[in-house]
């Protein structure tokens, strides 16, 4: 179970990164957080998974949305 | 070409990462033991905490709590400024608010039905259970910063949920419990030294019933202070202090 969260975690983040649309890679980190929050949640660490969930899938994909909002969406190169 | 460069760098990024995590997959050293049996014995009665996770995040390792909280002080600082600035140079062109009134709003385009029904329903609860964390950090999974965040989340829902502007949505009422929750963070460290237990110690004597009340008291004001600096920069950011 672990080891197949590891390599979702590690798929999503792949994706992030070579993504050419930003507001696609928003939305993968945030599901990488609520995978990651729920590896930890197995992992029997409940503080750092609702630390995880509230940072990483709550606060930050607002910022992160916000910013592409006043910046351009699509990454030219 | 530009393909095989690609490939060669792929090729060579994991090479790197195996280096780097095979020694540690494959060491078979043996976990230490003398930390956690330390702290199994003498943790709650050093701290006076009531659960061994909060003795170590308010108890022993305070200062870096102290530490944190001044980081986000500090990046706060720094994203207000600029967000200031930037509201002087471009008064008129794109102030797309969420929490101005409706009339004031020079565009509808962002904000619909949906967003506002489930955002307005969802704030309370979310709210609830922020403080919930919060204040049930010394017994639970949760704790200052935890709860702290998810009450930023929740005021962030309300901004965006409710038409008109509350005391909970406006960035002068927020900053200033900030600061108040700040101040009175440096103090409830500070208070320690008067009874013998040094900086950030607990000044109630652990054999006692009430030690853990100080650890509930940091974590409320931390809480605080998280909560309302993080919802003071997301406001801040849709535009919602240019409203007023």
């Amino acid at each position: 179970m672990t080891i197949l969260l590891l390599f979702m975690i590690l798929a999503l983040g792949c994706f992030a990164l070579l993504s050419r649309d930003l507001l696609h890679s928003v939305i993968a980190l945030s599901a990488l957080s609520m995978l990651s929050a729920l590896m930890f949640t197995i992992l029997r660490a409940p503080d750092v998974a609702i630390t995880e969930a509230a940072v990483g899938a709550g606060v930050s994909t607002i910022i992160f949305v916000w910013a592409i909002r006043h910046t351009r969406r699509r990454s030219k190169d | 070409m530009k393909r095989t460069l690609f490939i060669i760098k792929i090729t060579f990024t994991l090479l790197v990462l195996a280096l780097a995590i095979f020694p540690v997959i494959l060491s078979s050293h043996p976990w230490p033991e003398a930390s956690r049996d330390y702290l199994y014995e003498h943790a709650l009665t050093d701290t006076g905490a009531v659960n061994t996770v909060s003795s170590i995040y308010l108890g022993y390792r305070a200062m870096d709590t102290l530490g944190e909280t001044l980081v986000l002080l500090v990046s706060i600082t720094g994203t207000m400024g600029i967000l200031i600035n930037l509201g002087r140079e471009s008064e008129e062109e794109e102030a797309v608010s969420f929490s101005l009134a409706p009339e004031k709003r020079p565009t509808n385009a962002q904000r619909t039905h949906l967003l506002e029904v489930v955002s307005s329903k969802l704030g309370p609860v979310v709210l609830l259970f922020g403080f919930y964390v919060m204040l049930y950090g010394h017994i639970s999974p949760g704790g200052g910063f935890q709860g702290g965040v998810i009450v930023a989340s929740a005021i962030v829902f309300l901004a965006l949920g409710t038409e008109t502007q509350t005391k909970l949505t406006n960035t002068n009422v927020l900053g200033r419990i900030e600061a108040l929750s700040f101040l009175v963070l440096i103090v409830a460290a500070t208070s320690g030294v008067f009874f013998e237990s040094g900086f950030f110690g607990n000044p109630i004597k652990s054999g006692s019933s009430l030690s853990a009340n100080f650890i509930i008291l940091l974590n409320i004001i931390i809480g605080l202070k998280v909560g309302t600096s993080i919802a003071v920069m997301c406001i801040a950011m849709m535009g919602g202090r240019r409203g007023h």
